[in-house]
C-alpha cells in the first residue's frame, strides 16, 4: 500500500509540476493545507489554456466555499483494485482537505477503465449524498463521453457549487431532489382519451335514462314463496388449467437516502460514488 | 371384448382416450387430462337429460251471465282499428292507443268474462303527476317535448292479462368455475377449475302475467310489472264505469310461449342460487318440466297516454296500481353532442390536473 500511495504521489507531483508551470498563483489561505494543485490531469486530457481555466475555477470556488472541490484525471488505476480507492487514496496523499475535518471532495476519471468516482471528506460526506452524487455524475456523463472533459469539469464545478450551497443551506440534495424530467407527452393525450371515455360514458348514462322499457328477464316476481325444493345435488370436478404468467422485474430502489461512508486505506472516512461513462 | 366406451371431452368437446402414459384420461384434441370418475359422472349427467316438458290447462275465463254485458259497448278507433269496450256513460271519445277519435259501434258481445280484475288505484291527477316526474331530471330530453304534450289525454285502461299458475320439475346442469392465483418469484399463476353442478328439485309459480292484447306491446305492459295479486277482485262489469277495457285479442294458448321462457329463465335462476361457493356459475343445460299448470283471465289497470312527436309516436303506461310509470322518451342528439364533448373537457382536464399532482408528488 505504501508503495502504491508513494507512486500516486508521484503521479500527482508530476501533474502538479506540468500545472504549476504554467499556474503562478499559489494559495497560502487559511485552513487549506495545499500543497498540489486542486487540478490534477495525469492523463493529460485537457489544453494548458483549459487546465488554467478549470484549476482558476476550483481555485476559486474552493475558497469561496470553504471546501476543497478537485479533480484528478489518471489513465488508469495502476494497481488499485477499485476507483473508489484510488481516489480516496489519492485525497488523502494530496492532503486535500478545508480545516481539521478535511472537508472536500475530488472527482476522478480513469481513462482506461471509462469509469469516473468521486470521493467525499468531512463536510463533504453530508453535503454530497449518494444520490447527489450520481446527480452531478449525471450531468457530467453526456460531456464525458463525447470526450468533451472541459466542459464537463466546468459543469462540475457548477453543480459543486450548487450542492454546496444547498446543503449550507440545512438541506443537502437527496434523494427525491434530482429535477424532474418533464412530464411524458402522452399524459396529455391519455387525460384526452379518459376525459372522451368517461364524457362518453356519463352521457350514455343519461341516454338510458331515457328509455324505461325492456322486457322482464325471468318471473322472479311470481315464484310462489317457499316453493323451492331442492331434491338433487352433485358437484363434480371436472378438469383444471394452470395459466403462468412472467412477472414483470422491478429493480429496487435504495435505502433512503443519505450519504454511505467507507474508510480509505489510511484510515480517514470518505464518502463517495460513480459510475461508468 | 368389452364394450368400447367413449367419453366426450366436457372442455372441448372432442372424443376421449385412456393415455397409458400418465394413467388417465386425455383429450388429444385440448390435451386436458380427466380423472375417470369425473367423466364417469359427467356423462351419467350427460345421459339423463331430460327435454323440456310445457303442458298447461289454458281454461281460463268463464262465459258471461245474462244480462251482465247489457251496460257494456264495444267502440271503435276509426284509425287503428282498436276495440275497446267500456260502460254506455264512457266520456272519453279518443283512442287510446291512438288517439283518434272512437265510435261506439254497438253492444258488447262475445269475448270471455275475465276471472278478476285489479281496480284503479291511482287517479288521473297521480297519473299527470307520474308523467311529469318522468320527464323531470333528463337532461338529454328535447325541452319541446315536455311542452308539448297532450298531457290531459292520459287515459285509464283495463289491460287483459294472463296469468299462468304452475309447478315446475327442474333437472339443471350448471358450469362452475372456480379460481385460484398464486405467485412465486418468476410467475404469477392462475388455477381455472371446473366443475360440474347438478341440481334437481321443484318450485312453483303463480300468476305470472302475460299480455294478452296485441294493441298493447308486450316489453311495455312488462316494464310496468308487478302488479300486486292481493288487491284484485272477482270481476264485475262495476268497475269499467269511467275506464276503457281492451279485449283480448291473444288467446292464453298463444301466451304461454312467454310465460314458459319466464318461468323456465327463473327456475333456472333459482336453482342457480344453490350453486355456491364458486367464482363463475352458468347454466349449461336445463330442462324444466310443468304440471298443474292452469290459467285465468284477469284486467289490470294501466294509466297510458300517446304523443307523437317529430312524425314518431311515444307512448307512456303507468301501473295503475303502483304509479310505475315507463315509457321511452326521444333523444335530443345535439344536447347530447354538447353534454359529450362538455363532459369530455371537463374530465380531461380532472385528468389532466390529478396527473399533475401525481407528477408533484412523484407518484408517477
Amino acid at each position: 500500500m505504501k508503495r502504491t500511495g508513494s507512486k500516486l504521489i508521484g503521479m500527482a507531483a508530476a501533474g502538479l509540476l506540468a500545472v504549476s508551470a504554467f499556474s503562478t498563483v499559489v494559495y497560502a489561505a487559511e485552513g487549506f493545507s495545499s500543497e498540489y494543485e486542486r487540478f490534477l490531469d495525469t492523463a493529460y486530457l485537457l489544453s494548458d489554456a483549459e487546465q488554467d481555466e478549470i484549476t482558476e475555477l476550483l481555485d476559486e470556488l474552493s475558497e469561496r466555499q470553504k471546501m476543497d472541490v478537485t479533480i484528478a484525471t489518471v489513465n488508469n488505476l495502476d494497481g488499485y483494485s477499485s476507483i473508489e480507492a484510488c481516489a480516496d487514496d489519492l485525497y488523502d496523499y494530496c492532503n486535500f482537505g478545508y480545516g481539521p475535518d478535511r472537508d472536500g471532495l475530488m472527482f476522478v476519471i480513469s481513462m482506461e477503465e471509462r469509469e469516473w468516482h468521486i470521493s467525499t471528506c468531512g463536510y463533504g460526506i453530508t453535503a454530497f449524498t449518494d444520490a447527489g452524487i450520481q446527480y452531478v455524475g449525471g450531468q457530467m456523463l453526456d460531456s464525458l463521453a463525447d470526450g468533451d472533459y472541459a466542459q464537463a469539469f466546468r459543469t462540475y464545478a457548477a453543480c459543486c457549487d450548487d450542492l454546496i450551497d444547498q446543503a449550507r443551506a440545512g438541506h443537502p440534495f437527496d434523494e427525491g431532489d434530482a429535477p424532474r424530467k418533464a412530464m411524458s407527452p402522452m399524459v396529455p393525450l391519455i387525460c384526452i382519451v379518459i376525459g372522451v371515455v368517461l364524457g362518453v360514458a356519463v352521457v350514455q348514462g343519461m341516454k338510458a335514462q331515457l328509455k324505461s322499457v325492456r322486457k322482464e328477464r325471468a318471473a322472479a316476481n311470481y315464484v310462489r314463496p317457499g316453493s323451492m325444493n331442492l331434491t338433487g345435488k352433485q358437484d363434480l370436478f371436472l378438469y383444471s388449467h394452470v395459466d403462468r404468467v412472467k412477472k414483470e422485474t422491478k429493480s429496487s430502489s435504495g435505502g433512503g437516502g443519505g450519504s454511505s461512508t467507507h474508510t480509505s486505506s489510511s484510515g480517514t472516512k470518505h464518502g463517495g460514488g460513480g459510475g461508468k461513462f | 371384448m368389452g364394450n368400447v366406451q367413449e367419453y366426450k371431452c366436457p372442455c372441448c368437446g372432442g372424443a376421449i382416450h385412456f393415455d397409458s402414459a400418465i394413467q388417465k384420461m386425455k383429450c388429444p384434441f385440448c390435451d386436458t387430462e380427466f380423472e375417470m370418475e369425473a367423466l364417469q359422472g359427467y356423462d351419467e349427467a350427460l345421459n339423463q337429460e331430460q327435454s323440456d316438458e310445457m303442458v298447461w290447462d289454458t281454461s281460463a275465463g268463464s262465459e258471461w251471465g245474462e244480462g251482465e254485458t247489457n251496460g257494456l259497448r264495444t267502440y271503435q278507433c276509426q284509425s287503428c282499428g282498436g276495440e275497446i269496450v267500456g260502460d254506455e256513460s264512457m266520456a272519453a271519445s279518443a283512442c287510446p292507443y291512438c288517439g283518434n277519435p272512437i265510435v261506439v259501434t254497438g253492444q258488447f258481445s262475445g269475448a270471455l268474462k275475465p276471472d278478476f280484475v285489479i281496480p284503479f288505484k291511482l287517479d288521473k291527477k297521480a297519473a299527470k303527476a307520474g308523467l311529469m316526474h318522468h320527464l323531470s331530471g333528463k337532461r338529454l330530453l328535447p325541452k319541446v317535448f315536455k311542452d308539448q304534450n297532450h298531457i290531459d289525454e292520459i287515459k285509464g285502461v283495463y289491460v287483459p292479462f294472463w296469468l299462468f299458475d304452475t309447478e315446475a320439475d327442474a333437472d339443471i346442469r350448471y358450469r362452475a368455475t372456480k379460481v385460484r392465483t398464486w405467485s412465486d418469484k418468476n410467475y404469477n399463476y392462475t388455477e381455472t377449475s371446473y366443475f360440474m353442478a347438478g341440481r334437481s328439485g321443484s318450485i312453483g309459480f303463480t300468476r305470472v302475467p302475460v299480455d294478452g292484447s296485441t294493441k298493447m306491446e308486450d316489453d311495455l305492459m312488462e316494464s310496468i310489472e308487478p302488479f300486486d295479486f292481493k288487491e284484485a277482485v272477482p270481476f264485475q262489469t262495476a268497475y269499467l264505469a269511467g275506464y276503457m277495457a281492451d279485449k283480448y285479442d291473444v288467446s292464453a294458448e298463444e301466451s304461454i310461449a312467454r310465460a314458459n321462457e319466464r318461468v323456465k329463465r327463473s327456475t333456472e335462476d333459482n336453482f342457480k342460487s344453490t350453486v355456491t361457493g364458486y367464482t363463475s356459475v352458468t347454466t349449461e343445460q336445463s330442462s324444466v318440466r310443468l304440471h298443474d299448470g292452469s290459467a285465468k283471465y284477469a284486467l289490470y289497470p294501466v294509466w297510458i297516454l300517446n304523443t307523437t312527436w317529430n312524425g314518431k309516436q311515444y307512448r307512456f303506461a303507468m301501473n295503475g296500481q303502483n304509479g310505475k310509470f315507463v315509457g321511452d322518451l326521444p333523444l335530443d342528439k345535439k344536447a347530447a353532442q354538447t353534454w359529450t364533448i362538455g363532459l369530455s373537457a371537463v374530465f380531461a382536464a380532472a385528468a389532466y390536473g390529478v396527473s399533475w399532482l401525481l407528477w408533484l408528488a412523484r407518484i408517477i
